[in-house]
Parts: C-alpha cells; structure tokens; sequence
C-alpha cells in the first residue's frame, strides 16, 4: 500500500511538473492536445485485423519513438477512452524497441533521418504509424500530421495502410489528404 | 325564400345534393387528411433518414474540426429543397458548419442543446435534431430544418384536386337528382294538376290517373276515394237542395196564403170595429130614443103627482111616485149604458174646472141619505184639513162617488158607511184620496177581479136581488183613469169592503178642453131691460110632447109661452116677439139646432137674448162655446129650469161663477141619483 501511494504521489508531482511545462507553452499544447484527439479519433475510423488483438479488450498500445511531444497530454486524452472495447496503452519506446507488439505507433520528429528504419520495422505488421515528420506519408508512413494555416490536417498514405492490413474509413479519407505511394520506391501505381 | 316553400322537386334534388356532398366531402376530406398525415410522417422519415445520413458522413469531419469538409457535406442537401437550413453544432453548443440554400439569411436556430435530439414543428418549419457520433461518442449535433414545402405542395395540389373533383361530383350528382327526384316529383305534380282542375271546375267526376304503387299511389287512391266521396255527397246535397227549393216555395205559398188570410183578418177587423162603432152609434141613439119617452113618463107623471096632490087623492100619489121612480132608474140605466158606449167609442170628454170639494161631498151625502135610510145604514162623513178645492170633471167626479156611496148603501144593511176625503202626496204629485168604507157584505178575490170590468157584477144572482146594471164601476174606474186617477178595493167577504178613489189635484188636460164654464155661465150680454117682453119665452123644440110639458110647467110660472117645433119660425117668432128668453132643442126638422143658436146669437138684435139649450145629446161644451146661456139635459129638470128661467126673467145674476158651476153641474147630474125620492 505504501508503495502505491508512493507512487502516486510521484505521478502527481510528475504531473504538476508537466502541467507547468504545458502552462509555459500553451500554444504547443494546444497542438498536441488536438493531436492526441485526433490519434483517438483515428483509433476509431480504422479498423485492424483480428489478429491484431490477443484478446477482444486487449488494450491499443500506442508507442511513442523518438521524441515524445505530447507530455502527459495523450495520456490524460485517452484516459478511460475506449474504442471498439479497446482502451489505450501507451508506450514511450527506444528506438531499438519491438514495435510489433504496438497497434498505434508515433514517431517523433527527432527519428526524422532514421524514420524510414523505422517504418520499415513495422512491415508486416497491423501498425499505423503516424508521425509529423513532413513527407512522413510520402515515404511509406501512414498518416502524417501536417499544419495547414494553423491547422490541423493529415496525410493518408493508403497503399502503405493496405500493406500493413489496415481498413482505413473512407469518412477518414473524405478528410484527408490521400498518398498513394509507397515510400522506399515501392510505389504501387 | 324559405327553406319549406321551395317545391318538392328543389326539395329532393337539395337533399340528394347535401347528402352526397356532405359524404363526399367527408370521405374526401378523410381521405385527404389521412394521405397528408402519413405523406408528412413519410416526410419526416425521410429528413430523419436524410439527418441519420448526414450526421454519418459528418461525423469525421466534426471529430477532426474539419470545417470545409462538414460544410461540403452539408452542402450536398442543396438537392432536397425543402431543407431551408442544416446546421452543425460542436458539443458546447456552438456552430460548426451550417448549409442555407439561396441567398437566404441564417435561420434564427436554437441552440441544440436546449432541447433533446428528435425532432420538431415551429413556425412553419420542421426541424429534426441528430446527433452526430463517431464510433458511439457525441461529437456534435445536427440540424435540419425543412419548410415542409413539398407536403404543402402536395396539400395544395389535393386542396385542387379535392375541389374540382367536388365540382364534378357535385355536377354529376345533380344531373342524377334533376332525373330522378322525377319518379318521385311526377306523381305529385300530377295529383297537384289533378287538385286544381277539380277545384277550379268545381268537377268532381275527374279522377286522378293512378299508376303507382308507392304511398303516392294510395295518396292518388285516397285522393279519388274522397273525390268520389265529395261527389255522392254532392249529390245528395243537390237533392237537399231541390227539396228545400221545393219546401221554400211550398213555405211561401203558406206564407202568401197567411198573408191573404192576415188581410180578411184585417178587414174582419175592420169590419168588426165598424160594427163596434155602429153598435155604439145604435146604442146612442137607442138611449137618445128610449129618453125621449121617458121623458114624458117622468115629465107627465110628476105633473100628474103635483096636480093630483093639489086635488088631494092621496092615493094616486104614491102609484105616481112609483112610475116616477122606475122611469128615473130606467134613465139612470140608459145614462149609464149611454157613458160606457161614449167611453167605448171615445167620445167622451174632459170638462175641467176648479170646484170646491167639501160642499160636493155635502151634497152627495145629502141626495143619497135616503137611499142610507133604506138599508138601516148610517152615513160618516170626514173631510181632513187641507182638503179645499181641485181642478177635474165634477160631474165625474161626483159620478164616481155616487156610485161608490150608493153601492156600499145598497150592499150594506144596518151598518156605518164611512166616506173619508183627505190630501196626499205621493209620486211628487199632489192627490185627493176619497174613501169609501163599509161593513156590507164584502167581495170576495174571485170577485174582485172582474169588479171593474164591464156588465160584470159580484155574482149574478146580485143582480136580481140588488138591482143595477153592473155598469156603475166600470164607469168609475173608466173616468178615474181619464183623469189620470185610478180606483182601488180592499175587501173581506162578510166583514166590508173599501173603495179608495185616488184623484189628481190638478188633473191635467189632454187635448181639446172645454172651454171654462165660468165665462160662458154669465149672459154673454146682460139683457136689456124693457128692450125685451119680461112675460114672454119661446120654446124651440121638435116634440110635441117635450113643449106640451114645458108649456105647462112655464105657465105656471105665469109665463107667456111660444111654442114652435121649427127652427126658422123659432127665429122668426124670436125677432117679432122679443122674448126674455129662448129654451132651444138641437134635433129640428128643418135644421140644425147648432146652426139656429150660430145665428141667434150672430144677429145683433137677437144675440143679447141668454138662449137655454135643452138636449137629450150630451154636447154641452160645444153649446157654450156658440154663446148658449145654459144647457140642460131631458128629462127635464123643471125645478131647475125654474130657477134658471127666474133669473133671466129679472135680470140679473148674483151668484159667483164657481157656485153657479157647481150647482148647475149638480142639479143636472142629480138625475142620476136612482133612489131620490
């Protein structure tokens, strides 16, 4: 019992820590907030394989390569969210992890050189990689946030989530900006 | 125009028309209201359909706050026209996207959160509210808003189509009804012909043809059942008719013969009355005939008594005064039959003149105390206070009360008889009431009822053992009544009887009235002494027996007598004679006794001389009037024409005029009295 309490008594300082970070530089958090929304909500307009999941409330596992931009942001976004039955796990990885065992994996725009190892990593895996690392989607990424006039927007590199057996929703699509090729020169058309 | 006047055929072709427009119009209008409420719940469906539809497609758009796109989206409602506005609200409440076709403002939305997801109708619009999720989480809310144009298109189009197809339904069924209300209109219209031309014709023989089996069929029978009614009874009235044309000819044939027979009545009465009147006129005339003898009767037998007293046969006297006596009851009868008949045929008259009342009761007391004496009776006489004079007929009078005392003498033995006169008042009048009271036999009220009437005595037999005519108070109650007076009887057979004469004071004239005696009693000139023969009278008279007695009884008065039975030799002799007086008849040979005392009297020499009248007819009102001195009834009354004779002899008159009447009127009447001795 005490160990627990110890432990959430760091948590909270670690939070007060970070909820100050995030007071220092609103506008940043702001971005990633709604960048971590719009990871739930792609959470929900894609849809895995079966064997993506061990079990049907197996938990998405959400990675995080590289830098992690988000802060305690995407946990406390996707606290108690539940998609499909699933909740959320996320996992702050070394870049020389296993990424298999991720359902969702963003890479930070630290991996910017490496991010093509990394993508290739995932390769016959179910794992959507989103980054916002610019032409992220154009070399094999699958969803890549962009900033358009302040905003918001993404990439969808389809052929890449066809490759990894990911069932994007078209009503995703509507809003995206589609890629159809392939990073790596692996273009399909 | 009101409903109930219009005719039978605009009556059914209005209930045929309400009846099927009132179920079309409610089939119609159900059917209708039926169609737009399931159209409008198709249109809601649909716009919820359309809402589910869009709320999908949006859903991404709203998680990611992709504007444009939830925009684009939205504007693809730009196909549905009814949709006035689609809007999406983030889940605080605020608009994210909206879609308004045209260049129409933003509607006025209310914020979705104010109410639920569902939908809605406001002002016109209807909104359907719907959640947007996104895998099961709200992530907004969407609006749409529709002016329900197409549903009110539709209405339109069903209110016009609904109205046409009324007008042709409306349209056809008044053709159908203009047809067919004939089957039912035609036979009543028919029977309406059939009614005004029996009525207008007055021919009931007229049938209404009948070939209809409904109830205007057994209407028709009905109507002809009593057509035929009508006729029979028509008929029988006819019949009625003729037989009361035939009663009413038969009736005025009755009444024309009435009429005939109501004429020969009249002229029987006529014819009757004519007899009356001849029978009165006989009946005058009889007592005129009869008075003549009896005047020579009672004239010679008196002479007779007087000469015979002076010769002193004691004797004869008395067979003298029995002839004496009936001759004088002879008259009195014949006087009395002669006033009923005067009475009956109306000729008699009024002598009205003032006269004093006591000493006429003196006087009638006195003449009938021997008649009193006769029976054992005693006479009281009372006149109360007040009782003076009265203006009537003396001799009338006087003729009422003698009768009245001499019957109660007559019917009255050893008993008082009592004549009370006193003054009443009564009817704001003043009156005399004479009474007579005796304690005679009575009459019983049987009796009395006939006691007034004519020829009427109490019983017969008192006719033989009292004597009379039966005339006497018929008579009395007949000249009470001229002078307005009138007799009355109380009575008790066997204890008296009462008679009470009620008399006007002042009885009033009716008509002609005699002329007053008071001037006409006086000579119209007083004569002239020495112009005249102081010794010498002429006596006019037609019988020769009436001057034989007045020649004798005048010389022995020592006078001169000329006799004559002429007229124009009376005149005559008056003129060369000069007489101090002149006893006239009226019935002459020659002329006319009126027509020589006009012209005695007119002649200028002649008219100072008084001229007696001396007449069986009683007309002693026209005598005066012509200038006559004095008139005297026959028989004669010789004391009397003594008295009247010595007063003219001298010269002279000293009596007042009233005393003079009432003795004159006296002394004539004093005949009358049957038993004066």
């Amino acid at each position: 019992m005490t160990v627990r309490r110890l432990i959430i008594f760091i948590v909270m300082m670690m939070l007060g820590q970070a909820s100050y970070a995030w007071a220092q530089d609103s506008e940043a958090s702001s971005e990633y907030l709604i960048k971590a929304g719009y990871i739930y909500n792609f959470a929900k307009l894609v849809e895995w394989p079966a064997t993506a999941f061990a079990q049907p409330d197996s938990p998405i596992v959400i990675g995080i390569v590289g830098n992690d931009p988000f802060g305690p942001i995407i946990d406390k976004v996707l606290e108690g969210k539940k998609v499909n039955g699933h909740p959320f796990l996320i996992k702050r990885l070394k870049p020389t992890a296993d990424v298999k065992e991720c359902q969702i994996l963003f890479i930070g725009s630290s991996l910017g050189s490496h991010v093509a190892d990394t993508i290739r990593l995932t390769r016959g895996t179910p794992i959507l990689t989103i980054s916002e690392i610019p032409g992220f989607a154009d070399r094999g990424g699958i969803i890549n946030l962009t900033l358009e006039q302040n905003k918001v927007r993404f990439e969808v590199n389809v052929d890449a989530a066809k490759e990894a057996d990911l069932n994007i929703s078209s009503r995703l699509l509507v809003l995206a900006k589609v890629i159809q090729q392939s990073g790596d020169g692996r273009k399909t058309e | 125009m009101k409903l109930q006047n219009l005719s039978i055929k605009r009556k059914l072709m209005l209930i045929t028309m309400l009846t099927s427009s009132v179920a079309l119009l409610l089939s119609s209008a159900s059917f209708l209201i039926y169609d737009l409420i399931s159209f409008r719940h198709l249109l809601t469906q649909d716009l919820e359909t359309q809402a589910q539809i869009i709320g999908y497609n949006s859903a991404a758009a709203m998680a990611f706050k992709d504007e444009p796109v939830a925009t684009a989206t939205l504007a693809a409602l730009k196909a549905k026209e009814d949709i006035v506005a689609a809007v999406l609200y983030t889940p605080d409440g605020k608009i994210f996207a909206q879609y308004v076709p045209g260049d129409k403002a933003a509607p006025a939305v209310v914020p979705p959160k104010l109410y639920r997801t569902g939908y809605r109708f406001e002002g016109g619009y209807f909104d359907v509210l719907h959640d947007v999720t996104l895998n099961g989480e709200h992530v907004g809310t969407l609006l749409l808003r529709s002016d329900m144009r197409e549903w009110s298109r539709r209405a339109k189009r069903y209110a016009l189509i609904f109205f046409i197809f009324v007008f042709a339904s409306g349209l056809f069924a008044l053709l159908l009804s203009s047809k067919l209300q004939r089957m039912i209109s035609r036979p009543i219209l028919q029977l309406e012909d059939t009614i005004r031309i029996v009525s207008a014709n007055k021919n009931y023989e007229i049938r209404a043809e009948n070939t209809y089996g409904d109830e205007i069929g057994r209407l028709m029978d009905g109507f002809n059942n009593m057509l035929a009614e009508i006729q029979q009874r028509d008929t029988a009235l006819l019949n009625a008719n003729d037989q009361l044309h035939a009663r009413t000819e038969e009736l005025e044939r009755e009444v024309a013969q009435r009429q005939q027979a109501q004429e020969e009545l009249l002229k029987a009465k006529h014819a009757a009355e004519e007899a009356s009147r001849a029978k009165s006129a006989f009946l005058a005339n009889m007592s005129h005939e009869l008075r003549t003898p009896l005047n020579a009767i009672i004239g010679y037998s008196e002479m007779l008594e007087e000469e015979t007293r002076e010769s002193g046969n004691t004797e004869a006297i008395q067979d003298l005064q029995k002839i004496q006596t009936a001759g004088k009851h002879l008259l009195s009868l014949i006087n009395d039959v002669l006033d009923l008949s005067k009475i009956e045929a109306g000729k008699m008259t009024l002598h009205l003149e003032i006269f004093d009342v006591p000493p006429m009761i003196r006087q009638i007391v006195t003449t009938l105390e021997p008649a009193a004496t006769k029976n054992s009776n005693v006479i009281n006489v009372r006149v109360a206070e007040g009782v003076d004079s009265m203006r009537a007929d003396i001799t009338k009078v006087r003729q009422i009360l003698v009768n009245l005392v001499s019957n109660a003498c007559k019917f009255t033995d050893s008993g008082t008889i009592s004549v009370n006169v006193e003054p009443i008042t009564a009817e704001g009048q003043d009156w005399i009431r004479f009474e007579v009271c005796d304690t005679g036999i009575g009459i019983t009220p049987k009796q009395r009822k006939q006691l007034f009437q004519e020829f009427a005595q109490a019983d017969t037999s008192i006719s033989r053992k009292y004597g009379g005519t039966g005339l006497g108070l018929a008579i009395s109650h007949r000249f009470a009544q001229m002078m307005n007076g009138h007799i009355d009887v109380e009575s008790e057979p066997g204890k008296g009887s009462t008679f009470t004469v009620l008399l006007p004071v002042e009885v009033k004239s009716e008509g002609q009235e005699s002329p007053s005696s008071e001037t006409t009693l006086e000579p119209a000139k007083p004569p002239r002494p020495g112009a005249s023969n102081q010794d010498t009278i002429l006596v006019i008279d037609d019988d020769a027996t009436c001057r034989d007695l007045m020649s004798r009884s005048l010389n022995k008065l020592g006078l001169n007598v000329i006799l004559t039975g002429s007229g124009e030799e009376g005149i005559e002799l008056a003129r060369r004679m000069r007489p101090f007086a002149i006893t006239l008849d009226v019935l002459l040979p020659d002329r006319d006794g009126w027509s020589v005392l006009h012209e005695l009297k007119t002649d200028p020499e002649l008219s100072s001389i008084p001229v007696i009248m001396l007449t069986i007819i009683d007309n002693e009102s026209l005598a005066l009037s012509m200038g006559a001195s004095n008139y005297l009834v026959k028989p004669l009354d010789r004391e009397r024409l003594a008295v009247l004779i010595e007063k003219y002899r001298a010269g002279r008159s000293s009596k007042s005029p009233n005393r003079n009447s009432s003795n004159r009127t006296a002394e004539k009447r004093e005949e009358l009295a049957p038993t004066k001795a």
